[in-house]
């Protein structure tokens, strides 16, 4: 589904991804751990195509269309989600308006109509059921005042209306107690499909009890230096990066 | 130079002599002190951030009187009390509709004023600048609404004032709103303009009566080559409650003074405003809010957009006299640049001789933050969409204090339209 080949990838004009090769297929679930300051926030910001983030060689095909060339909101409409490791205060946007303005905004990359506002309400409804969150926290501002449990759930209720073929969720674990961990990775294994693939980049191992990987990569200093099974994930709890890495 | 200007403004005086027959004394007088006053400078302080070449290199002529235009008209209320519309500073009976709203409040242009009884020359604000002065010189027309005591108008009134065919040609309109006791308007006050290089110098007086209330919509959307300088004063008595929302969108230099005197304990004064500058324009406000009584609250709320090579300033002053304890003023000023080329000025400035005050005052210039426009691509909205959600949602502020939502709405729409426009002009 995603093959990057070789990524080098300069920020303010300092290389952080230094030549990092990746597949992904459909029906997969590969997790990324890694040291703080790895690039691995640097790579899943690359994948979503955030602006300044400069791509200085190397290549990133998905589903056989170079990613590269395509704008972030044009990712999205091809079916790319990125879950953020520090999700975005909005205020003065509703959730519900930024949510429907985003489907909508994914249904017109692909030539649909819009979807209407109470059929927008009836689904948004049923997403945020899933993911224990309630219809007060969809109308107030974009996740201004939510504490860092909420804005993960925030995240998942959009990727779920959003419905992504690939998705790269950036420690969406982090910050949360084991109620919500639970409720998270229900929805991320509800994501989980032979159609879809998602790239879970954490730091702990305790996420991967419940979304279970079929590949783990350890990324250190802009590259990665190990990739096996979920047995890897095992190693680095007990060892720490610096003897994996 | 300047005095040429001016003497030339002084040759357009005997045209309009007789025209509102009253206030002929106080044109002479006002012209008198136009031209001791003299025009503005650059070193006025109050002028500082305003680009003066339009006043400086030649008079402006006076607009030539027109009955109707066929320039549509944007109206923001379905079912307004009434409609009254001025063509060049001039009534315009055909493009106005009086609705019943004569029924329940007094409601006459200016030009006969001078037949009621109870109005005179002394209704009217002789000015405190050059530009009042000629303003009260030069007017030919306005109108004079007078809510009765405990009158209620629900519905709101449009005003509308448009200028057309008239390059190089200056309008002076003076309104006059008058609210007895405890008595409500809604006014939705629009200034409108073909592309000509026009100058509207409009003054409007408001005068609150005790638990008076007035809402009031100020829209300068002015054509693009227009100068706008505009005036309004609010007198409000105990317990009167102003609530008004200005929205600057037109001119190529616009300016907007508002002079608010709190004279009554419990008045509350809401004035707040959205400045939209396209590239090349400049937008100025001025704001003083004066307490002169205790127990009076207000609240002003700025936000204002520089595009590129835009200029958008702010001078908000709160003074509070000696007496005037238990006063509450507050100001937040905000400006956004949606290019490093756009500027923005702030100067608050609080005068505050009373010791047992709340005031505060705030003013920040920013660009568009790029962590939330990433979030928003992020999720498949395309970025003019999102700059537009930013935009409207920094604007927001600003219109908290009107309560009708389908109002904020539409003037909200004004925003996002705005927004879209720019879109499409791309980089330009
Ligand atoms: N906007 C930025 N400008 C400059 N350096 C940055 C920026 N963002 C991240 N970095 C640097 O890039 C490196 C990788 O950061 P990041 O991708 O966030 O790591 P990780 O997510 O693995 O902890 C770090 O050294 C960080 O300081
Ligand atoms: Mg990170």
């Amino acid at each position: 589904m995603i093959k990057i080949d070789n990524l080098h990838v300069n920020v303010s004009d300092k290389e952080i991804i230094k030549g990092l090769n990746l597949e992904i297929n459909a029906g997969e679930v590969h997790a990324i751990m890694g040291p703080n300051g790895a690039g691995k926030s640097t790579l899943a910001s690359t994948i979503a195509g955030r602006e300044n983030y400069e791509v200085t060689s190397g290549s990133i095909t998905f589903d056989g269309k170079d990613l590269l060339e395509l704008e972030a909101h044009e990712r999205v409409g091809e079916g790319i989600f990125l879950g953020f490791q520090y999700p975005v205060e909005i205020p003065g946007v509703s959730n519900l308006n930024f949510m429907r303005t985003a489907l909508n905004g994914v249904r017109r990359y692909r030539g649909e109509d819009d979807m209407s506002a109470a059929e927008f309400m009836k689904l948004i409804r049923v997403k945020a059921a899933d993911l224990k969150m309630d219809m007060d926290m969809l109308k107030r501002f974009v996740n201004v005042g939510f504490s860092g449990g909420e804005k993960k759930r925030n995240e998942m209720v959009q990727m779920a209306v959003l419905d992504p073929k690939f998705a790269v969720l950036d420690e969406t674990d982090s910050g949360l107690d084991i109620d919500a961990l639970r409720t998270v990775s229900d929805g991320i294994n509800a994501q989980r499909r032979d159609d879809t693939a998602i790239l879970l980049i954490t730091h702990y191992q305790r996420l991967l009890d419940y979304v279970k990987p079929d590949f783990v990569h350890v990324l250190a200093n802009g590259k990665i230096v190990k990739s096996g099974g979920p047995e890897l994930a095992l190693e680095l709890e007990e060892k720490g990066y610096a003897d994996v890495a | 130079m300047t005095a040429t200007v001016l003497e030339t403004y002084q040759s357009q005086l005997e045209s309009v002599i007789g025209a509102i027959p009253c206030t002929d004394a106080l044109r002479r007088s006002a012209m008198d002190k136009a031209l001791t006053a003299g025009l503005p400078t650059p070193k006025d302080e109050d002028w500082r951030y305003s680009d003066l070449k339009p006043f400086r290199t030649g008079a402006f002529a006076l607009s030539k009187a027109a009955q109707t235009s066929d320039m549509p008209i944007q109206y923001f209320a379905d079912k307004p009390a009434a409609r009254l519309v001025f063509i060049n500073g001039q009534f315009s009976e055909e493009r106005s509709d009086l609705g019943t709203l004569s029924d329940s409040v007094r409601l006459k242009t200016l030009t006969n004023h001078c037949q009621v009884d109870t109005a005179r020359a002394d209704d009217l604000l002789e000015g405190v600048d050059a530009l009042d002065y000629l303003n009260t010189a030069l007017m030919r027309d306005g109108i004079v609404i007078s809510v009765p005591a405990g009158v209620h108008v629900t519905a709101p009134v449009e005003l509308i004032n448009l200028v057309t065919n008239s390059a190089k040609a200056a309008t002076h309109t003076r309104h006059l709103i008058e609210l007895g006791e405890n008595a409500s308007l809604t006014l939705i006050e629009q200034y409108v303009g073909d592309a000509t290089d026009y100058w509207s110098n409009p003054v409007m007086q408001v005068r609150m009566g005790e638990g008076a209330r007035f809402d009031h919509i100020r829209m300068q959307s002015e054509g693009s080559h227009a100068v706008h300088t505009g005036k309004l004063y609010v007198d409000l008595d105990a317990r009167a409650t102003y609530r008004g929302t200005s929205i600057m969108t037109g001119a190529a230099l616009s300016r907007l003074e508002i002079t608010a005197r709190i004279l009554g304990t419990g008045a509350h004064a809401d004035i707040n405003g959205a400045a939209l500058a396209a590239p090349g324009q400049s937008h100025d406000t001025i704001t003083r809010v004066d307490h002169r009584i205790p127990g009076a609250t207000s609240e002003q709320i700025y936000r204002t957009i520089a595009d590129k090579r835009a200029k958008s300033s702010f001078q908000g002053k709160i003074t509070v006299a000696v007496d005037a304890q238990e006063t509450a003023a507050d100001q937040s000023f905000k400006a956004l640049l949606l290019d490093r080329t756009g500027e923005a000025n702030a100067k608050p400035e609080l005068e505050i001789f009373a010791d047992d005050v709340k005031c505060s005052h705030g003013a920040t210039v920013g660009e568009l933050d790029t962590s939330a426009l990433f979030y928003l691509t992020s999720r498949g909205i395309d970025p003019d969409t999102a700059q537009q959600m930013l935009v409207e949602a920094f604007t927001g502020d600003a219109l908290i204090a009107v309560e009708d939502d389908d109002l904020r709405n539409a003037l909200m729409d004004n925003v996002s339209r705005w927004m879209q426009e720019r879109s499409k002009g791309g980089t330009q």
